[in-house]
C-alpha cells in the first residue's frame, strides 16, 4: 500500500496539465524530388503531446526518445499511434511508413521531437492524399499545418478533426 | 499655523476621497449591472475596435473553410469568421500571415517567401469573396471608412521575418501585397533577430546586421516594427534602430505574469517614451500562472496507477481510456484565465506606461482565447471590464485602436518624410 501511494505521489510530481504548451499544433513536411524519386516526410510533434498520445503521461520519460536508453518499444508505439492518425497515398496508394531517424529540438515544454521518413517513389506522382489528424484524439482544436514541397513548388495545408483528410492532384 | 496648515490638509484628503466616492458611486452603485452593460456595449458599437493579432490565415489554408460561416469554436477550435467579428462588434482585424520557421538557406528562404505569398494571397481571395461585408485595409484611416461602410476591415501582417529571407528587396514585395506590420522572429532564432524561446539562445545579441537594414526598409516603407516574439535586446535594438514608433502586436506585462514572452516594466517605460505600444494578447499562460488542482492530479495519477501496461492494450481500450481521462479532466477543471486577467495587465500597463501605449491583440486561432473572451464574438466583455474598473469612452477608445492607429500614422508619416529627404 505504501508502495502504491509513494508511486502515486511521485507521478504527481512529474504531472503537468495539457496546458503545458498554448499551440496545439503540429508540422509535417513533405518533399518529393523528382531527380532523386525520393518522397521525405518529417513530422514536428510536440514531446509532451507523443506522451500523452501514447502513455497517457505528458511528462513521462519512459519512452525516452532519442536518448541512449530508448527502449525497442518507442519506435513500435509511436509508428502505431501515427499509422491510427495519418498517411500518405500517392498516386492512390498508401505509402507504408518506417522511421528512418528521429531528432529533438528545443526545451521546456517546447521540446519537439522530429520524426523523420523516406520513401522510394519511382513513378512520377500524380496524386498525394494526405491524412493528418495527429493528436485530434486528445484536443478537439488540433490544427496540422502540412507543408509539401514538389520540386521547387511549395503549398500548404491545415488538417485538423473536421477535415482530416485532402488530396492534391499534379 | 502648523495646526491650521492640518486642518487644512484633513479638509482636502476628504474632499478628494468624496470626489473619487461620488465617481465610483455613479458607476457601482447608482448604476445596475445591466445598466453597466447596457453603457459598455454602447462605448464598445462606438469606438474603433481593432485586434492586432490573429493567425486566422492559417484557418484559410484549411480545405473547405469559409470565413463567411460561423463556426462553432468548441467543436472546430476556429475562432474568427466574419459572422463572428460582427457579433463581436470587431470593427477591424491584422491577419498574421505565419511561416514556420525551418531551414535558413536559400532553398528555406525561398520556399518561405513561396508559402507566405500564398499565405497573403488566402487573406486576399478570402476578402475579394466577401466584399460585401469586409475589405482591405491599408492605411490607418481604412479601418474608420469601412465601418462607415458597415464594413470590417482587414489588415495584413507578417508573424516571423523568415520569409524576408536574405533579400531585402522582398519587404517591398510584401508591403505591395498590403503588409503593414512584420514581426521580426517567432519561435526560433532567424536572420534578422534572436527569438524569446529560443533554446539556443542569443545568436545575434539582439538584432542582427541584416535585421538592421530590414528595420530602416520597414521605416522607409511605412510598416510597423514589431517585437512580439523577440528576445529583449531584440526591443531594446529595435528601439535604438527604428525611426518610427514600435508595437508589439500580442505581449503582456511580466510583473503581472512571468513570462519571457511579457514586457518587462522598463520596456514598458521605453515604449512609452518610444511612442510605441503594447497589444495585449490572450494567451492564457501569458496572463496568469496555471494555479495548481491538486484533485486532479490526484484523480489523474490514481487512474494511471490502475491502467495495464500500454504494450498489453488494444487501440479499442486505448480509445476508453481516452475517455476516461477526458472526463476525470472536465470533472476537476482548472480555472481558466479570465477578462479580469486581461485587464489586470491592462491596468498595469496603464500604471507603468500610460494610456496612450496599450492595446489589444487576441492571437486568435494562434492560441489566444480564454473564458469569457472565447472568440472574436466574445470581445465586448473586455470593454465591459474596462468599464466596470472606471474607464471611460475615450479611454477606451485608445485602448481598442485608438492607440495604434496613431502609431500608424505616424509610421507612415516617418516613412513619408524619409522617402522625401532621399529623393531632395
Amino acid at each position: 500500500m505504501t508502495i502504491r501511494w509513494l508511486i502515486i505521489s511521485l507521478t504527481l510530481a512529474n504531472f503537468n496539465n495539457l496546458d503545458a504548451h498554448p499551440l496545439r499544433l503540429s508540422l509535417c513536411e513533405i518533399e518529393y524530388t523528382s531527380s532523386t524519386k525520393l518522397i521525405s516526410i518529417h513530422l514536428k510533434l510536440f514531446l509532451t503531446d507523443v506522451n500523452e498520445a501514447l502513455l497517457f503521461n505528458p511528462k513521462s520519460d519512459e519512452l525516452a526518445f532519442c536518448q541512449p536508453n530508448e527502449p525497442i518499444k518507442a519506435n513500435e508505439l509511436l509508428l502505431n499511434y501515427i499509422n491510427r492518425f495519418f498517411y500518405i497515398k500517392a498516386n492512390g496508394k498508401r505509402i507504408s511508413l518506417k522511421i528512418k531517424r528521429k531528432r529533438l529540438s528545443g526545451d521546456g515544454e517546447n521540446t519537439a521531437l522530429w520524426v523523420y521518413f523516406e520513401l522510394s517513389q519511382p513513378v512520377i506522382l500524380e496524386s498525394l492524399e494526405i491524412k493528418n489528424n495527429i493528436f485530434t484524439d486528445l484536443f478537439f482544436d488540433q490544427n496540422n499545418i502540412v507543408y509539401i514541397h514538389l520540386d521547387d513548388e511549395s503549398k500548404s495545408i491545415m488538417l485538423n478533426k473536421k477535415t482530416a483528410i485532402h488530396k492534391l492532384e499534379f | 499655523m502648523k495646526q491650521q496648515f492640518q486642518l487644512v490638509f484633513v479638509l482636502c484628503f476628504f474632499l478628494l476621497n468624496s470626489c473619487k466616492e461620488n465617481r465610483t458611486s455613479k458607476n457601482s452603485k447608482l448604476e445596475t449591472e445591466e445598466e453597466l452593460i447596457e453603457r459598455a456595449l454602447k462605448i464598445h458599437k462606438k469606438v474603433l475596435t481593432l485586434d492586432t493579432h490573429a493567425d486566422t490565415p492559417i484557418r484559410m489554408i484549411e480545405p473547405g473553410f469559409d470565413m463567411s460561416k460561423r463556426h462553432d469554436p468548441n467543436e472546430t477550435g476556429s475562432k474568427v469568421d466574419y459572422p463572428r467579428m460582427k457579433e463581436g462588434d470587431l470593427d477591424a482585424i491584422f491577419f498574421a500571415a505565419f511561416v514556420a520557421q525551418d531551414i535558413r538557406n536559400d532553398k528555406g528562404n525561398s520556399r518561405a517567401k513561396s508559402l507566405c505569398i500564398q499565405m497573403i494571397d488566402s487573406i486576399l481571395v478570402s476578402i475579394e469573396r466577401n466584399s460585401d461585408n469586409v475589405g482591405l485595409a491599408i492605411n490607418p484611416q481604412d479601418a474608420y471608412s469601412l465601418e462607415k461602410e458597415g464594413k470590417r476591415a482587414i489588415y495584413i501582417g507578417i508573424e516571423n521575418g523568415y520569409p524576408i529571407g536574405e533579400d531585402l528587396s522582398n519587404v517591398e514585395t510584401y508591403f505591395n501585397k498590403g503588409v503593414r506590420y512584420i514581426t521580426l522572429v517567432h519561435s526560433s532564432n532567424n536572420d534578422l533577430a534572436d527569438s524569446s524561446t529560443d533554446p539556443k539562445g542569443s545568436e545575434h545579441g539582439g538584432i542582427s546586421k541584416f535585421g538592421s537594414k530590414v528595420v530602416s526598409e520597414m521605416n522607409r516603407l511605412g510598416i510597423m516594427v514589431d517585437v512580439s516574439h523577440g528576445s529583449d535586446s531584440v526591443f531594446y535594438d529595435a528601439i535604438k534602430l527604428s525611426k518610427a514608433p514600435i508595437i508589439a502586436t500580442h505581449s503582456n506585462a511580466r510583473a503581472v505574469t512571468n513570462h519571457k514572452r511579457n514586457m518587462t516594466d522598463e520596456m514598458l517605460r521605453l515604449m512609452a517614451s518610444n511612442g510605441g505600444v503594447v497589444q495585449l494578447t490572450m494567451l492564457a499562460n501569458y496572463l496568469r500562472e496555471v494555479p495548481p488542482n491538486i484533485e486532479l492530479d490526484s484523480a489523474i495519477a490514481a487512474h494511471r496507477f490502475k491502467m495495464k501496461d500500454i504494450d498489453k492494450m488494444t487501440d479499442e481500450e486505448k480509445v476508453f481510456l481516452r475517455k476516461e481521462f477526458q472526463e476525470i479532466n472536465e470533472k476537476y477543471p482548472t480555472p481558466q484565465a479570465t477578462v479580469k486577467h486581461v485587464v489586470d495587465h491592462i491596468d498595469h500597463i496603464i500604471k507603468i506606461a500610460g494610456i496612450n501605449h496599450v492595446g489589444i491583440g487576441c492571437d486568435f486561432d494562434g492560441g489566444g482565447g480564454i473564458e469569457g473572451v472565447f472568440d472574436a464574438s466574445e470581445v465586448m466583455n473586455i470593454t465591459i471590464e474596462l468599464v466596470r474598473r472606471g474607464y471611460n469612452e475615450e479611454q477606451i477608445a485608445k485602448i481598442w485602436g485608438g492607440n495604434l492607429i496613431r502609431v500608424f500614422k505616424e509610421v507612415q508619416a516617418i516613412s513619408e518624410r524619409i522617402k522625401s529627404d532621399s529623393s531632395a
